[in-house]
C-alpha cells in the first residue's frame, strides 16, 4: 500500500501545487546531502521540489535564482554546513560551481547526547533572553534538541534571571561576528553633542554589569575599543569587507579587560546620610564604604556621572576633577533647557 | 514568558524539520499526538508535517524523485491508528547547532551560573563543552558577567530557597524609608539589576522590592506560600493609570538614551529627524532623574508643572554642590 502511494508521488514528482518556504529549502537539504560531488544551480532549479515547478518558466528565471540565493543563506544561517566548490580552472564561476551538505558537518557529533536534566537546564538558559534575536535563536537551538525526545519546557522556579538585548545594534553585530565582516555604526561618545561614524571589525559581544558592549578592532584608529551599545544611536551598517578572526577567547578576554577596568576605575562621592543614593551606591557592586565616603566603581567615567548626576542634591561628587565637572554639566543643561 | 509567543519564522518552520526527523526514527513508534506535543504544534499540523515527508525524500542520480529514496511510513498504523512509524527514511541525522544558537544558550547558561546553587554545578561546565563541540562553527563569541552575589543577595536568596519571611529595610524613588515585612515569592533580575518579588504584608498586596534599594535584609521566620500572578518579569514595570504622563523632545538618533523609560505601549511620534515620546513617571519626584538623562540633547517639554519641577531639582542639585564646595563658582 505504502509503495502504491510512494510510486504516486514520484510519477508526476512531488505533487505540483505552492511549496511553502521551509519545505523548499529541507527538499534542497535533502537534494544536497544525497550528494557526493555536489550539484550545480542547474541541477538544483531544474530538479528540487520546489525550484523545479517554475523552472520551465523563463520570465520567472531571474527570480528563481534569486529565491535560491536566498535559501542558501537561510539554510547556513541554520548552521547548515553548505559548501560552495568551484570548478577547477573555472573559480567563481557561479554556473559551473556544485553546492553540497558533506553529512558528517551536518550531524551532531556521535558521541554528543543530551540528557533530559540538560535539556532542562538549557531550556532554563533560553529563558533568560527576553526577546530579539537571543531569543530566536534559543528558540530554534531548543527545536532541535527537541529531536533527543526530552520535554522542553517553561519552568518556573524561584530565581529567574533576565538580559533584555533592546538595542537595534545587537542582531546586525552579531550577524557580522558570525559572519566575519567590517561594520559602520554612528557612536555617540558621552558628553558630545554629535554621533561620529566608527568602522570596525566587531570580535565579541559581552554584557558586563547588565550592558551590553561591543568589542572590536577600530579600522581606523588601527586599535582595540570597546563600545556601549545604548550608545550606538543609528543603523549598523555590515560592509562587505572582512573582518579581522577573533581570538578563540575573545568573548572571554574582553570580560577579564572590563573587569579590570572596572577594578581600577573609580569616583568618590558622598551621599546623604539615609538617602536613596545612599543605600544604592552602598549596594552597588565593588563599593569600597570609608566612613561616609564611598569609592564606586566602572568602566567607564562618563557613565557613571550619568549615573551620579541622577542622584541630583543627595550625592556630591569629590572627584576625579571630570566627574565632578561633567555631573555639573548635566544639572547646568537641565536648568538650561527647562528653565 | 510564556505569554508571549513571539511570531513563527519560516527559519523556525525549517528548523522544526530538521529536528522532527530524526526523533520520529528514533521513537521508531509514537502517536501523532505525542509527537505534536513535544515539537508544540496541533495534531492537524503534525499530521500534515508527516504528509509533506511522504511525498519528498533525496532526488536520485538522474535527478528524478524515485520510490526508494522518499520517506515512507506505515500507512495502516498512520491512518487507522493515528501512530507514525518510519519505514524508510533519507535522512535521520540530529542537526547540529549553528554558531549563533550555541552561543546564545551558552552566554544564557553563563547568566545561570551567578545564581545561587548553579555556580557549583558541574554539570555547567560539561554542559558548555558540548555545546561548543555540537555548533556546526567556532562558537560565536559572547559572555555575559554577572555581578557576583553579595552578602544580601544570598540573603534575600537564602529567604526564597526556605520560604522565610524577610525584614526589608527599604527606602523608594520618592525617599520614603521604611521597614517592610515580605514573604518571598521569586529572586528575578533583569540586566543585572535584582529585584525580589513578594508578598508585602503592610500592603497585603504582591510588591517588587529592588535589592539594590535594601539598606537591610534579615529573615524572621517561616513565610506564608504565594503564587506569583505572573511569571513574567516584564509585567514588573508595567505602567499605573495614575502614572504623570510627560513629554520629551530629543533627536530621534539619541532615543536609545531612554530606552530604560520607553514601553512598548508608550506613545512615540517622529517630527522630521526628532522624536516625541510620552512617558510615564511614578511620581513628579522622577523627573529631574529624567531631564538628567535626555541633558544636552533634549528636554521635558510637557506638563508645565513638570518642566519647573525638573529645574527646580537640578537648581537644588547645583546649589548643594554650591554649598558644600565653597571653591564652585
Amino acid at each position: 500500500m505504502a509503495g502504491r502511494r510512494a510510486a504516486e508521488a514520484s510519477a508526476s514528482g512531488p505533487a505540483r501545487r505552492k511549496v511553502p518556504p521551509e519545505q523548499r529549502q529541507f527538499n534542497l537539504i535533502l537534494a544536497l546531502m544525497a550528494t557526493e560531488q555536489g550539484l550545480t544551480k542547474h541541477d538544483i532549479l531544474s530538479t528540487v521540489s520546489g525550484y523545479a515547478e517554475r523552472f520551465d518558466d523563463a520570465s520567472d528565471r531571474a527570480n528563481l535564482e534569486r529565491q535560491f540565493e536566498r535559501d542558501k543563506e537561510d539554510v547556513r544561517e541554520l548552521g547548515v554546513p553548505l559548501e560552495t566548490v568551484d570548478q577547477l580552472g573555472a573559480e567563481g564561476d557561479t554556473r559551473l560551481q556544485r553546492y553540497r551538505i558533506p553529512k558528517s558537518l551536518y550531524r551532531l557529533p556521535d558521541d554528543i547526547e543530551f540528557s533530559a536534566e540538560e535539556v532542562a537546564l538549557l531550556s532554563l538558559a533560553a529563558q533568560v533572553w527576553r526577546e530579539g534575536s537571543l531569543t530566536e535563536q534559543s528558540r530554534r537551538a531548543l527545536t532541535k534538541l527537541k529531536s533527543f525526545g526530552h520535554a522542553v519546557e517553561q519552568s518556573v522556579i524561584g530565581f529567574a534571571p533576565s538580559i533584555r538585548t533592546r538595542e537595534a545594534a545587537h542582531d546586525p553585530l552579531a550577524g557580522a561576528i558570525d559572519r566575519r565582516r567590517q561594520v559602520t555604526f554612528p557612536y555617540l561618545k558621552a558628553g558630545q553633542p554629535e554621533p561620529e561614524r566608527r568602522r570596525v571589525s566587531p570580535l565579541a559581544l559581552v554584557n558586563h554589569e547588565g550592558r551590553w558592549h561591543l568589542h572590536a578592532h577600530d579600522e581606523v584608529a588601527d586599535a582595540p575599543r570597546t563600545f556601549l551599545l545604548s550608545r550606538i544611536v543609528g543603523g549598523v551598517r555590515v560592509e562587505e569587507d572582512a573582518a579581522r578572526a577573533p581570538r578563540p577567547d575573545e568573548a572571554a578576554r574582553a570580560q577579564r579587560e572590563l573587569k579590570e577596568l572596572f577594578e581600577r576605575t573609580t569616583a568618590t562621592v558622598i551621599a546623604r546620610p539615609g538617602s536613596e543614593a545612599d543605600v544604592v551606591l552602598r549596594n552597588r557592586a565593588g563599593t569600597v564604604i570609608e566612613g561616609e565616603t564611598l569609592i564606586v566603581r566602572t568602566t567607564d567615567l562618563a557613565v557613571l556621572a550619568d549615573e551620579l548626576a541622577a542622584f541630583g542634591a543627595d550625592v556630591r561628587v569629590e572627584g576625579p576633577e571630570s566627574v565632578r565637572e561633567a555631573v555639573l554639566t548635566r544639572w547646568r543643561q537641565v536648568v538650561e533647557s527647562h528653565g | 514568558m510564556a505569554e508571549r509567543r513571539p511570531p513563527i519564522t519560516s527559519s523556525d518552520k525549517l528548523a522544526l524539520l530538521l529536528g522532527l526527523v530524526p526523533y520520529l526514527i528514533d521513537e521508531v513508534r509514537v502517536s501523532v499526538t505525542e509527537a505534536a506535543a513535544q515539537f508544540e504544534v496541533s495534531p492537524e499540523q503534525m499530521r500534515s508535517l508527516v504528509g509533506y515527508l511522504t511525498g519528498t525524500g533525496e532526488p536520485g542520480p538522474d535527478g528524478l524523485y524515485l520510490p526508494q529514496g522518499l520517506f515512507d511510513i506505515d500507512w495502516d498504523d498512520f491512518e487507522q491508528r493515528d501512530v507514525i512509524r518510519f519505514r524508510q527514511a533519507p535522512l535521520d541525522e540530529k542537526p547540529r547547532l549553528s554558531s549563533r544558537e550555541a552561543s546564545a544558550l551558552l552566554a544564557g547558561l553563563q547568566a545561570l551560573s551567578a545564581l545561587p546553587g548553579f555556580s557549583e554545578r558541574a554539570d555547567l561546565e560539561r554542559l558548555t563543552e558540548k555545546l561548543a563541540r555540537g555548533a556546526s562553527g567556532e562558537v560565536a563569541p559572547m559572555a555575559v558577567q554577572f555581578r557576583t552575589a553579595d552578602a544580601l543577595r544570598e540573603t534575600v536568596a537564602a529567604a526564597v530557597a526556605g520560604n522565610e519571611r524577610l525584614r526589608l529595610d527599604y527606602v523608594t524613588t520618592r525617599g520614603d524609608r521604611a521597614e517592610r515585612e515580605v514573604d518571598p515569592i521569586r529572586l528575578e533580575s533583569v540586566d543585572d539589576v535584582w529585584y525580589l518579588r513578594g508578598w508585602c504584608l503592610s500592603r497585603d498586596a504582591e510588591r517588587t522590592f529592588r535589592l539594590d534599594r535594601m539598606a537591610s535584609a534579615v529573615a524572621i521566620g517561616p513565610a506564608e506560600t504565594h503564587e506569583p500572578s505572573t511569571a513574567d518579569a516584564g509585567e514588573l514595570f508595567r505602567s499605573d493609570s495614575d502614572d504623570l504622563l510627560v513629554t520629551v523632545e530629543l533627536p530621534a538618533a539619541s532615543l536609545p538614551l531612554i530606552a530604560d523609560y520607553l514601553g512598548p505601549e508608550d506613545a512615540l511620534e517622529y517630527r522630521a529627524d526628532r522624536a516625541i515620546a510620552r512617558i510615564p513617571l511614578a511620581h513628579l519626584g522622577l523627573v529631574g532623574r529624567l531631564a538628567t538623562r535626555l541633558a544636552g540633547v533634549g528636554a521635558i517639554t510637557e506638563p508645565p508643572d513638570a518642566r519647573a519641577a525638573a529645574a527646580q531639582w537640578a537648581r537644588d542639585a547645583l546649589a548643594a554642590a554650591d554649598g558644600q564646595n565653597p571653591g564652585e563658582r
